[in-house]
């Protein structure tokens, strides 16, 4: 007579290997290793995408005249990645032999010091990018006149006694200062709430494992 | 995790972990994953145990979250399957175990649908319907009809 579900569930597990617990020595070092992996691959990505993301914006702005905007952006995207290729090449050096604790320590002495160095950068890139916004517009030559001289001339049918410096209205020079001050001060902290966005799921995990790992050795 | 709450609170229903993770994996290497994560989510879970149940089958509960959680990451990834589900053919792992015919009725058990494993397996654990109900957050009526299904599939699949 054929064994029910029931008796072949009961006597197969009577044998005494059916129930051998895998050891858990492996789960940090796998979950270490895991998410620096993930790490990695996404920062290599994004280095990539700000590259294609650069040549795009320098094609795209010889196209439709904004030159003056194009050429900047790209100059500075290209710091931004050899910058972070740089620090990228230093993760590397990170030894993998030791335990995972120190090494998700080291990663996290790394990332540290990445987005110290990043932040710095911040408040030059994105004034960088709000001036030549300004200028790249202000530049473009429509009707044979730039932009910014069209703009000026119609300013100044209005406002005849319009201070200009160089040929721009001073209080749009002050304006375009104090926005980039502006950014300067905070451009930290706009990087901050960049990165969040892009990694926050990840620097949430890099974190719990620390904890974890730090539990576990307490 | 410190190791007296693995010696305490875990390694005497291994057995329970075991049985659940093995029915929702192919590989050993997978299985291996599985455990842990099992084993992690209960030592973090651990604080929110209300002692309202027995402790193993706070133990079964977490089991069988986390492999249905695990699957549902794993399907995410590998979009192109439509299932889970492999013939025993190319399920690496269908010699797990010394009996054979656990081994076929584990094959049999993989072919079933995700809630359909963890209420063949409380049910093969000799949880009564009302427990398992609780765990799967069904009723008890349903799970009888459910599991003489089920029963009735296994039987089909072994024949």
């Amino acid at each position: 007579m054929e064994k029910s579900i029931e008796t072949i569930w009961k006597e197969g597990f009577l044998k005494s290997d059916a129930l051998i617990a895998p050891k858990l020595n492996n789960l940090y070092n796998q979950k270490s290793k895991h998410i620096i992996d993930k790490f990695k691959r996404m920062f290599k990505m994004n280095l990539i995408l700000i590259v294609l993301g650069s040549f795009i914006v320098l094609g795209a702005s010889f196209i439709v005249g904004l030159p003056y905007l194009g050429v900047p952006m790209f100059i500075i995207l290209n710091v931004l990645v050899i910058l972070n290729k740089r620090l990228l090449n230093t993760l590397m050096l990170i030894d993998k032999s030791v335990s995972s604790y120190d090494y998700l320590i080291s990663f996290d002495n790394w990332l540290k010091f990445q987005i110290s160095i990043n932040k710095k950068f911040a408040r030059i890139l994105y004034p960088t990018v709000f001036l030549s916004l300004m200028i790249g517009f202000w530049m473009k030559i429509e009707e044979g006149q730039r932009v910014g001289d069209h703009v000026v001339n119609k300013l100044l049918l209005t406002y005849p006694d319009l201070h200009l410096l160089f040929g721009v209205p001073l209080i749009g020079i002050i304006g375009a200062l104090i926005v980039s001050g502006l950014l300067i001060l905070l451009g930290g902290r706009i990087y901050e709430w960049d990165l969040r966005i892009v990694y926050g799921r990840e620097l949430n995990k890099l974190d719990e494992i620390i904890v974890d790992v730090e539990e576990l050795r307490a | 995790m410190s190791s007296d709450f693995y010696t305490t609170k875990i390694l005497p229903y291994v057995g329970i972990i075991i049985k659940m993770c093995r029915a929702y994996t192919n590989s050993q290497e997978d299985f291996e994953d599985y455990y842990q994560e099992v084993c992690l989510q209960i030592w973090r879970s651990s604080e929110n145990y209300n002692q309202k149940s027995e402790w193993s089958t706070w133990i079964y509960r977490i089991s069988l979250n986390v492999c249905l959680t695990l699957l549902k990451k794993k399907k995410n990834n590998t979009q192109h399957f439509a299932s889970d589900y492999l013939p025993p053919e190319l399920v690496e792992d269908s010699h797990a175990f010394e009996d054979e015919s656990l081994n076929q009725l584990y094959d049999a058990i993989r072919q079933l649908s995700e809630i359909d494993r963890g209420v063949i397996m409380l049910y093969l654990e000799e949880k009564s319907y009302q427990e398992i109900a609780d765990i799967i957050g069904s009723n008890p009526n349903n799970i009888g009809v459910r599991i003489k299904r089920i029963k009735e599939r296994l039987k089909k699949i072994l024949n």
